[in-house]
C-alpha cells in the first residue's frame, strides 16, 4: 500500500469514527458534568469539575449537595427529576420486555421457520408471503386499532400487552431469517436421523437446533433490540410506571423544556448501554447472519 | 422468493383435486398437521394483531369519529378521505415526506457505499470501525433523536459550542427555528442511525466478490473506475435495491424522529405523513380523518414495496 493511500485511509478513519461515536462521547462527557457547567459557551470539552453526582441521584434517588448551588438543577423543580428518577423503573420494564419477546420470539420463529424451510404443505407459500406482507403494514396505521384490542383484553399498561405486539412486530422478520438459515443448512443429518426414527420435532430439537445456534443467537439479537427501541405502541399501551419503557421515559423528558440537560444526559447513558452491550456480545453473529440473509 | 424449494416443486405431482390429508397412509397427515401445528403461533399472533386491526382501521375511517363527539359515529363513506384531499395540509405533508425520503436515500446509499469500501480495505483501521459502526445501529431511534436534538439545540449545543470555538458563527444558531435547517437535522440524524445496517451489508457484499474480477479489469486496461463500475457496483446492485425498498419505507413511516426532535415544526416544515396522522389522531382527537390517512399511507407503502419486489425480481432474473 503507497503511503499516500495509507494516510487517506487513516484520515478518513478517523473521519468516520468521530461521526460514528462522537455523539455517544458528547452525551458521555455531558452526563459527568452539571448543568451549569453544561451551559458554558464554548463548552468545556473536558469538564472543569467532573462529576459522578447525576449518577448517584439517580441510582440512589438522593440529591447529592451540589445541586443546591446548580442553577440548572434548582430551576428544572422536581418534574424532570422525577423522569430521572423514572429511569431505573423504565430499564427494569424494558428489561423484562424485551427479554420476554425475545424468548417467545425464538421459540415461535424457530418452528415456524424449521416447517417452512423443510415440510412441503398446502398453503405454506401462501402463508409465508402472508407473513412477510403483513411486516409492511405502517405501525401509525393500525394503532388506534391495536389500542382498542388492549383495552378489550383489559391489558392496557401491562408488559403482556407489549410483549404480545412485538411479538407480532418481530416475528415476520425473524421468520424470514430462521427460514433463510434453514435453507442453507444441507438436510442430510436430519435425514439420518429420521432414518434413526426420530419425530420432526426430535429431530428439530436434538440435530437441527444446536447447528443453527449462530443464526438463533442473531435472531435473539434482533428481537431484543426491536423490542427495546419499540416507541409508538410503548407510548400508547402504557400510562403509568408500571409497564413504562424506556423511550417513552426518555422521549417525556426530551420535550420537556425544563428538563435539567445533566440529568437527562445520564439517563440516555444508561439507556444506550443495554443494546450497546447486546450489540458487542452479539456482534459475530449478527454481522455473519446479515451477510448471509443478504448476501449469496 | 426461497433459496431451496421454489414454489412449484411441491405439488407438481398431484394436480387431481384432492386434499393432501387424505391421501394414502398417516405420513402425509401427519406431515401437515405437524407443519401447521408449528406455523399456527405466528399465524394467530399476526392475524389478531395486523390483519384484524388493519379492517378495523378501514371501518373507523368510512365513520365519523371524532373523541369531541363521542355519541355520534354515522357511516359517512369517504368523506374522512374527501376531506384529506381537499386539505392543503396533506399535499404539503406529502412533499415534505417525499423530499425527506429522497435526500435519506441518497445519502444512505452513497454512504453506504464509501463506508463499506473504506472498510474493505486492509488496515487496522478498518478492524476498529467494524466494531464501531455497531454502534448507532444498536441505538434506538428515539435514543439517537434525543442525542441529536440536544447536539443541535440553540443553547448547549455541541454542534453550536463546536461552530463557535472555531470562528465560523459568532452567536449560537437556532437549528430547529429554520425550517430547511430543522429538515437537515432530522436527515443528519436519520443517517447516523441507519447508514451504518447500509454500510454492513454492503461490506459483506464487496467480501464476496472474486479477487480474479478485479485482476481481469486490470488485464483489459480498464482503471479504477471502471473496476468499480463494472465489477464492484455490478456485485452491490442487489444489495443496493433491497436497501433502497428499506430506507424508502422508513423514509416514509418516520415518526419517532420527529416526536424528539422537531414535534413537526417549525411551521410545519417537518410534518411528515407519519406525524400528521399521528396529531390527527391524538392532538384534534379526529380518529376517523385520522384513519383514513393511516390508510392512505399503508398503501403508499404497499404499492411501492410491490414496485421494488418487481423490479428486484426482474432484476435477480436478468442475473441468470
Amino acid at each position: 500500500m503507497s503511503r499516500k493511500k495509507r494516510i487517506f485511509l487513516y484520515v478518513a478513519s478517523a473521519i468516520l469514527a468521530l461521526w460514528l461515536i462522537g455523539p455517544i462521547l458528547w452525551i458521555v462527557d455531558a452526563s459527568f458534568q452539571l448543568d451549569n457547567e453544561l451551559f458554558s459557551v464554548p463548552p468545556h470539552w473536558i469538564p472543569h469539575n467532573p462529576t459522578l453526582d447525576n449518577y448517584k441521584f439517580i441510582i440512589t434517588r438522593v440529591p447529592p449537595p451540589a445541586y443546591d448551588y446548580d442553577p440548572g438543577i434548582i430551576r428544572m423543580g422536581h418534574h424532570a427529576s422525577g423522569e430521572a428518577l423514572a429511569a431505573i423503573p423504565a430499564l427494569k420494564n424494558s428489561l423484562v420486555v424485551s427479554t420476554a419477546t425475545m424468548a417467545l420470539n425464538v421459540a415461535i420463529s424457530v418452528l415456524a421457520a424449521y416447517a417452512f424451510s423443510r415440510l412441503k404443505f398446502v398453503g405454506r407459500d401462501a402463508s409465508f408471503f402472508f407473513i412477510m406482507m403483513s411486516r409492511l403494514i405502517p405501525t401509525i396505521a393500525i394503532a388506534i386499532p391495536f389500542f382498542v384490542i388492549i383495552d378489550r383484553l383489559h391489558l392496557l399498561d401491562t408488559y403482556l400487552a407489549l410483549i404480545l405486539v412485538y411479538l407480532a412486530f418481530t416475528l415476520p422478520f425473524t421468520i424470514w431469517f430462521m427460514t433463510k438459515y434453514f435453507d442453507y443448512m444441507p438436510p442430510d443429518l436430519e435425514d439420518a436421523a429420521m432414518v434413526d426414527g426420530c419425530t420432526r420435532f426430535q429431530c428439530l430439537t436434538k440435530v437441527v437446533i444446536p447447528v443453527v445456534a449462530p443464526g438463533i443467537a442473531a435472531t435473539a439479537a434482533f428481537a431484543f433490540m426491536a423490542s427495546y427501541s419499540e416507541f409508538l405502541f410503548a407510548v400508547l399501551l402504557t400510562k403509568t410506571m408500571a409497564s413504562k419503557t424506556v423511550p417513552v421515559v426518555l422521549s417525556a423528558a426530551a420535550i420537556n423544556l425544563d428538563a435539567s440537560y445533566a440529568l437527562a444526559s445520564t439517563t440516555v447513558v444508561l439507556a444506550i448501554m443495554p443494546p450497546i452491550i447486546f450489540a458487542l456480545i452479539f456482534r459475530k453473529y449478527i454481522t455473519s447472519g446479515l451477510s448471509m440473509a443478504f448476501g449469496k | 422468493m426461497r433459496g431451496r424449494n421454489p414454489p412449484s416443486s411441491g405439488y407438481s405431482g398431484t394436480r387431481v383435486l384432492r386434499l393432501p390429508w387424505t391421501g394414502v397412509g398417516g405420513a402425509t397427515r401427519r406431515r401437515h398437521l405437524y407443519a401447521y401445528l408449528s406455523i399456527l403461533p405466528a399465524i394467530l399472533l399476526i392475524v389478531l394483531f395486523t390483519v384484524y386491526p388493519v379492517l378495523y382501521n378501514l371501518d373507523l375511517a368510512l365513520h365519523k369519529n371524532v373523541l369531541t363527539q363521542p355519541e355520534q359515529h354515522p357511516f359517512t363513506g369517504t368523506k374522512n378521505f374527501a376531506d384529506l384531499f381537499k386539505n392543503p395540509g396533506l399535499r404539503r405533508s406529502f412533499k415534505v415526506t417525499a423530499q425527506f425520503t429522497a435526500l435519506i436515500v441518497v445519502g444512505n446509499t452513497i454512504l453506504g457505499v464509501l463506508i463499506a469500501l473504506l472498510l474493505n480495505e486492509k488496515f487496522l483501521g478498518a478492524k476498529v470501525l467494524q466494531v464501531l459502526i455497531l454502534i448507532p445501529w444498536a441505538i434506538p431511534v428515539v435514543m439517537a433523536g434525543i442525542i441529536w436534538r440536544w447536539m443541535f439545540a440553540g443553547n448547549v449545543g455541541v454542534i453550536n459550542g463546536l461552530l463557535y470555538s472555531l470562528g465560523i458563527i459568532d452567536r449560537y444558531y437556532s437549528f430547529f427555528g429554520n425550517p430547511t435547517a430543522a429538515k437537515m437535522t432530522l436527515v443528519v440524524a436519520r443517517l447516523w442511525k441507519d447508514v451504518p445496517l447500509a454500510a454492513i451489508l454492503l461490506l459483506a457484499t464487496l467480501q464476496v466478490v472474486p479477487h480474479e474480477l478485479y485482476d481481469a479489469v486490470k488485464i483489459d486496461g480498464g482503471g479504477a473506475w471502471a473496476t468499480f463500475r463494472y465489477v464492484t457496483f455490478a456485485f452491490l446492485r442487489p444489495t443496493l435495491t433491497v436497501l433502497l425498498i428499506l430506507e424508502t419505507l422508513i423514509g416514509f413511516i418516520t415518526f419517532d424522529l420527529v416526536y424528539v426532535m422537531t414535534g413537526g415544526g417549525p411551521a410545519d416544515a417537518t410534518t411528515f405523513l407519519a406525524w400528521y396522522a399521528f396529531t390527527e389522531i391524538f392532538t384534534h382527537l379526529n380518529l376517523g380523518r385520522g384513519a383514513a390517512l393511516a390508510f392512505i399511507i399503508a398503501l403508499l407503502t404497499l404499492v411501492m414495496a410491490m414496485f421494488y419486489f418487481r423490479t428486484l425480481r426482474s432484476e435477480e432474473l436478468y442475473k441468470e
